[in-house]
This record gives C-alpha cells, structure tokens and sequence, in this order.
C-alpha cells in the first residue's frame, strides 16, 4: 500500500516538481561529461601535457561536486517544504512518520534513480560536444560516435548518489525532528536571523573582513617565497577565506534588514518592503546560498586565472624554444640524413638551414647575471646569426622583416627578460618580441565550468518563482500593473545575482596577484592583468546572459497564468 | 444620492456555439454612495462570476458597468491595473495576506502600490489600525494572529486607500461565528461611519442581514431583491429567510 502510494506520488511528482527532476538531470549530466574527459584516453593522449588537462579536470570536477551537492541539498529541501503540509496532513490522519520518511526515501530513490539514467544519456551528448571541441582545436579529425565509458559512469554513481544518500538523510531527519503543527504551518513561516542583535552582527562583520585580510596576507607571504612554501599555510588561508567569505554574507543580510526594514520612510518608498521582505522571509537561506555561491566565484575567478597563467607558461616556453613543427641541429652541418628521413614521412611547406655562430661574449649576456634567467651555460660565450638567416625565419614565421643600420644588433629573447635587457642596454639597440597566441583551451574550461555554475543559480531562482508565484499575483489582484511589477522582479533577481559578485570580485585579485608572484619569470604584469580581465569578462558576459534569460524566464512564470 | 455603480443588462456566456452556459443573463441594478449591498444565491447562480467582472478580474459578454460613469468594460487591458488600484478595494474569503509581511506591512502595500508618501504611510495605518482593533498585532505576522483578525487586517488593507467601492467576497466564509460577526460589525462601521460603499457577495443570511440591500440571484438573472429599510437587523433576517425559501431548489443548500 505504501509502496504504491510512494510510487504514485513520485509519478506525480515527476510531473509537478519537474524542475527538481532537471535539476537533478543537469547536475548527473555534467557530472558524467566532466568524468568521462578526465578518463577519457582520446583525449589524454592528443599531446604529452594534457595528462595535466585531465588531471585539472578531475579537480574542476571536485569543485563540480560542490556545486551538485548544494544544489540537490537545496532542490530536496525546497521540495520537503512544498510537502510538509501534506506530509503533516499524513500525521494527522494517523501515519506514522517512520512510514511518512521511508515513504520519502522511495520516492526520492526512484525520482533520482530515473533522473541518474537521463542525466548519464544527456551527458554522453555533452561530452561528445566537449570531446569534439576539444579535438577540434587539436585539429584532430574526430567522429562522433556513442561511447559508453563505464568507469566514469562508476565515478558519477558513486559521487551522485554519495551526495544523494547524504542529503537524503539529512531530509529523514528534518522529518523526524519536526512537529505536526510545524509541518502543517512550514510554508507561513518566516525564518529568523541567526544573530539577534546588532552588536553581534558588527562583531561577525569584522571578524569575516579580518579573515579575509588575514587570508590574502598569509597568501601572499607564502606565494612571495616560492621555495619555503607550505603547504599547511595555504590550505589554512583558503579555509579563512571560505569562513571569511560565508560570515560576511550572513552579516551583510542583517545590515539589509537593519537598513531596509527598520527604517519606515526608506522601507515604504516604491516596491522596497516587498522586495526586502521576499529576501528577510529566507534571510538564513539567502545568506547561505550567496555565501556558497561567493565561494564558487572565488575559485572560478582564481583558479580560472592560474588556469591562464600555466598555459601563459607553457604557450610561452613552447612558442619561444620550438616557434617550428620540426627543428634539427648539427655540429658538423651535414643534414642530409635528416633531410631524407622528414621528406619521407613528412610534407614539409617550408625548409630553411641556417647557421648559428659562436662568439666570444660581446657583453650582453651579463645583463642576465644576477637574475632568475641566468642557467650558467652562456658563460663567456653568445650565440649569433645573420640578418638574412633572421630574417627568412622571421618570414617563415609570418612575421615582417627587420632592418639593422650599422653598429646595430636584435638580442631575440624571453619576453619577461626584456626589462631586463632595456635596463642594461641603454644605447640605441632595437629589440624584437615574439607574440603569444591565445590560450583557447584555459577559455573553455573557464567558461563550461561558469555556464555550470549560472545554470545551477537560473534553476535555483527559476524553481523560487514558483514560490514567488502566489505573492506577485496578490501584487496584480491589488493593481500593480504589469511593467511595474517586472522591475520589481528585475530588482529582485538583480541582488540575487549581482550581491554574490561583490566580494570574488574584491578578494580574488589581491589573491591573483600573490599568486601569480611564482610565474613571474615567465609571465609579464600586463599578461596578468589581462587574464584578470578576460576571466572577469567572460564571467560577467556569460553570467549576465545568464541573468537576462532567468529574468525573462521568471516573467513568463509570474504572468504566464492569464 | 449620488450613483456610483450602474450595472446596465450585462450578460456573461461560457462555452462554444452548440453549448452555451448563461452564467450571467442580463443582471441590471444600481449601487448608491455609501450603500451596504448584497448580493445572495446558490453556488452557480452567478454571483462570483459578477463580482469578477465588476472587480475588472473577468470581463462581459455584453452590456456596460459604470463606475462613477466611468464604463470598467471599456478599461483598456494596460489600464486596468491603475484602474483597481486607484479606485477598488477587496476583502477575500481566504485574506490573502502575504506571509512574508507583518500586518502593519501588509495594510502599507497598497499604499505603495499607490505611492503614497512615505511619512502619509505611517499615519494612514495607525488611524485605519484603531479603528478596526487591531493597532496591538501591526508587528506580528498572519501566521501568528487568529483568522478574525486576519480577516480585519486584510479589511484595513481594503478600506485604507479610500476607494469608491469595496468588493467583498464570501469575507466570512472562513470564519467561526463570534469572528464572523465581529467582521460584519466593523465592515458595519466602515459603511457608516467611514462612509465606505461596500458591495458583498456571501451565502449566509446572517451576513447579508447587515446589509442594507440585498439582490438574489438565480440562474444568471435577479430573483428578487428586498430593502432593510427602518427593520430590526432580526426581522431582515428572517425576511432574507423567506426569500431563500422561496428560491427554492439549490437553495436549500443555502440554508
């Protein structure tokens, strides 16, 4: 009997709570994309360093993993609340709440067991347009095909229902531990802030900026000193920062209410009080779910940034040593084997031998002394060739030719090494750079994992306004029209959205910065500051489009029902 | 007396060609400034279904309603908004209240729809707020205070605004009979002493004896219509009695 009542409802369920149902799909589809990257052997295999690719994703999936679990943790909770009357009404007619939480555990089993199975389908989709996109840049030719990876479906059921099983109880709990009359009233009541007074709330805000300071100060100490890292000092200093984080948004929503609703002739201008209101009635919620997602800005926006500055690296080292497809030297001059075997086996576009000569030192390498460029190997001798070899490299290399006047020498270098050089050299030498091409794959992974994040915060505001639903149409039935009524719910998701910014913003480029300290050798300041703007400018576009289409969505659900 | 609501033959079909329902079949009457009227019936004899068109929520078939010779059903669909702001109040069966607001909050929000000054605001419900006893609840929320009480605060929200009418529907139908009767007193004293027009849709003789009009609906038409006049509020009742028994059939359910 329970079973077929549990079942029924979870058929219903599906129907009517279908955002909790897609939700969970979504979550089960990245999940399963991300894991079937970081095993897959396609693409492990395109290039030695993308084993490190792999490997960043299995950490990015970590960070996914959050983010489901926050998510499946918020959906069964917004779910039990939309159920506790009748889940109360069940009490009242004489079930017992040993039944009523086992009875909610079979629904949920089967809800997510189901959703498991489509989530698994739509993401095999997902990662066949990762993988592709992925190869595509490689340049490598790669047909679609379904590819069923059974070690990653492993992973993805071990993660998903791990966090499943893990919120699921907690849910039994809550459960268990409510009264009748609170099951029965749980959707009237408002929630109460955590600190009750002021003096305690200004108390948590300066403790939440102190851990902040203190967190970027201990990052940047030990950052500044690369070779005395410890380890134990960063893991401390990102732990503060997180509680740093979470204190501040708790105490920040107490100044809201503080400002907003203490104060009558600022809580009744325009649509202030129902929209403060509609934010207070969740404040604990609020403050958390800004908190978290803070925190999960923070890392896209600094892990994005040592995502940039590693391939800054590499690109860099890979560009300035090898800028050819296939470079071979000799001592002795004589490359005819060589010449035989890559015409062979290759389609060569272009072949250039040049020679390099040694010299005694002219004295511009002692401009490296002293600093971290200086390997020891150039000792009292440089390296030297013709214009005309340089030139026709640089032709090779689709770059425009250079003139020399007489007494006049290109030192081609490193490009952070260039100060270097302008400092030492102040005659009237030219000096020459070689570019560096765009980091395209540190691009995407930044940007899968910030759509991640913005889809899960669309579904968590779009399966509110269900709840928002009842009061905006109170608002119409009382006569607010339609435009107005559309910049409240603009204003309203506009703090959900923009509030959360505020602190990744102010704390991640301190951290960037400290950070970055370890890559300077390779990496100018100015590259620095642009990652810094294009992962903050992908964030912003991406997340305001985001932004947009939850708003037009969320219209739609208000007024859809005439 | 200044007419302020005329209801001239409006008519109200649902259904298709081949299967047309009549909910409203020519109902024409007129409400008086500061008139209590109400309007009795079976359920689907029609009442709701008046009350939503004349509160802007549904729109006729056919005919005009005037308010204030303004006609409501030629209210352009982007003024109707404004139109139930500025001139409707509403008492419903279930308060719709909002939890999320204190009572105080809640009889504000439609001043600030209305965008009343903030500093009017304040005083506005502290007068509304005496008068109707419940000056002691402003801060608590809906879910703290009993269901007479909730009804009073969502009365406060109707009449705070001043509006030319005030639609009242079923406003006891979730009530026990000491709130019930609580209610219609102060709604009582909203007509005469605040000079409120009110117009009340119920099926109970009881409330409808506090009125000073009452139109009986049968069938989309009006049945009868009687007048409390100089009567005891007793008598009125059990004329309003006899009526119902008249009307006979679904009436009984009335009863």
């Amino acid at each position: 009997m329970l079973g077929k009542l549990s079942f029924r409802n979870a058929k219903r369920q599906a129907k009517d709570y279908c955002i909790y149902f897609l939700t969970v799909i979504i979550s089960v589809a990245l999940m399963f994309s991300f894991n079937s990257i970081a095993v897959s052997k396609d693409i492990s295999e395109l290039a030695s360093w993308m084993k490190y690719f792999s490997k960043s994703i299995t950490g990015i999936s970590i960070i996914i993993i959050l983010v489901m679990a926050w998510l499946i943790n918020y959906t069964m909770r917004f779910m039990l609340e939309k159920r506790s009357k009748e889940f109360g009404t069940y009490e009242i007619l004489g079930i017992e709440k040993k039944s009523i939480s086992k009875m909610f555990t079979l629904e949920n089993i089967l809800i997510g067991g189901v959703a498991f199975i489509f989530g698994i389908v739509v993401g095999t989709f997902l990662y066949q347009i990762f993988t592709s996109i992925i190869m595509n840049l490689f340049e490598q030719a790669y047909k679609i095909e379904i590819e069923f990876n059974l070690k990653a479906v492993g992973i993805t059921a071990i993660y998903f229902f791990g966090i499943f099983l893990l919120v699921l109880l907690n849910c039994r709990r809550k459960i268990k531990k409510t009264k009748v009359y609170d099951l029965l009233y749980a959707d009237k009541k408002n929630e109460n802030n955590i600190i009750k007074n002021s003096k305690g709330n200004i108390a948590i805000f300066i403790v939440s900026v102190v851990l902040l300071i203190a967190a970027l100060y201990i990052n940047h100490k030990e950052f500044a000193d690369a070779n005395n890292m410890k380890g134990l000092n960063i893991l401390i200093s990102i732990i503060m920062l997180i509680l740093g984080i979470y204190l501040f948004y708790i105490s920040i929503s107490s100044f809201i209410v503080k400002r907003y609703i203490e104060n009558k002739s600022r809580k009744y201008k325009k649509d202030n009080m129902f929209l403060y209101r509609n934010l207070t009635s969740k404040i604990n919620t609020m403050s958390l779910s800004m908190g978290t997602i803070a925190v999960m800005f923070t890392i896209i926006l600094i892990g994005g940034n040592v995502a940039l500055l590693m391939n800054n690296l590499l690109n860099n080292e890979i560009e300035m040593g090898y800028p050819f497809e296939i470079m071979v030297s000799t001592v002795d001059g004589d490359f005819s084997e060589y010449k035989e075997y890559i015409e062979k086996n290759t389609k060569v576009t272009d072949m250039y031998e040049y020679r390099l000569y040694c010299i005694k030192s002219i004295g511009i390498s002692k401009a490296l002394e002293g600093t971290a460029f200086n390997s020891g190997s150039m000792d009292g001798i440089e390296y030297v060739m013709s214009l005309t070899d340089y030139n026709k490299l640089r032709e090779i290399l689709g770059y425009e030719k250079v003139d020399l006047q007489n007494n006049e020498i290109i030192i081609n270098c490193m490009k952070t090494a260039k100060e270097v050089f302008t400092e030492y050299i102040k005659d009237n030498n030219e000096i020459e750079m070689l570019g560096t091409k765009v980091k395209i794959l540190a691009f995407y992974i930044a940007l899968i994992f910030i759509m991640a994040t913005a889809t899960l915060l669309a579904i968590q505001q779009l399966s509110d306004s269900e709840k928002y639903k009842y009061r905006y149409e109170l608002l119409k039935k009382l006569g607010m029209d339609e435009l107005q009524m559309n910049r409240t719910i603009f204003k309203q998701l506009f703090f959900y959205f923009a509030i959360p910014m505020l602190v990744p913003i102010i704390v991640s480029i301190p951290a960037i910065i400290s950070v970055s300290q370890i890559f300077k050798v390779a990496v100018t300041l100015q590259e620095i500051w642009r990652n810094i703007a294009i992962i903050l400018g992908m964030l912003i576009l991406v997340y305001g489009i985001y932004f947009i289409a939850t708003d037009v969505q969320f219209d739609r659900n208000i007024n859809g029902s005439r | 007396m200044k007419k302020i609501l005329k209801v001239e033959n409006i008519q109200k079909y649902y259904g298709n060609k081949d299967n047309i329902t009549k909910a409203i079949d020519g109902i024409s009457f007129d409400v008086e400034e500061g008139e209590f009227i109400g309007i009795m019936g079976a359920s689907g004899s029609g009442k709701t279904t008046l009350l939503n068109c004349i509160s802007t929520i549904d729109t006729v078939s056919s005919g005009h309603i005037y308010l204030e010779n303004q006609d409501i059903t030629e209210i352009k669909e982007e003024n109707i908004a404004k139109f139930r702001r500025e001139n409707l109040g509403f008492i419903f069966q279930d308060f719709n209240l909002l939890d999320t607001l204190t009572i105080e909050e809640n009889i504000a929000l439609i001043l600030t729809i209305n965008k009343v000054a903030e500093k009017e605001i304040d005083k506005k419900i502290l007068e509304i707020s005496k008068k109707l006893g419940i000056e002691d609840i402003l801060n608590k929320y809906p879910y703290q205070v009993s269901g007479g009480q909730k009804q009073r605060c969502a009365s406060a929200r109707a009449i705070v605004n001043n509006p030319k009418i005030i639609l009242a529907d079923e406003p006891t139908g979730s009530l026990d009979s000491k709130s019930a009767r609580q209610l219609l007193e102060i709604m009582e004293e909203m007509n005469k002493k605040m000079k409120a027009t009110i117009l009340m849709v119920t099926h109970d003789p009881l409330s409808a004896s506090y009125c000073d009009k009452i139109l009986f609906l049968k069938d989309g038409k009006i049945f009868n219509k009687i007048e409390k006049g100089e009567k005891q509020r007793k008598d009125f009742y059990n004329e309003i009695l006899d009526v119902l028994a008249l009307l006979g059939g679904d009436a009984r359910d009335v009863r």
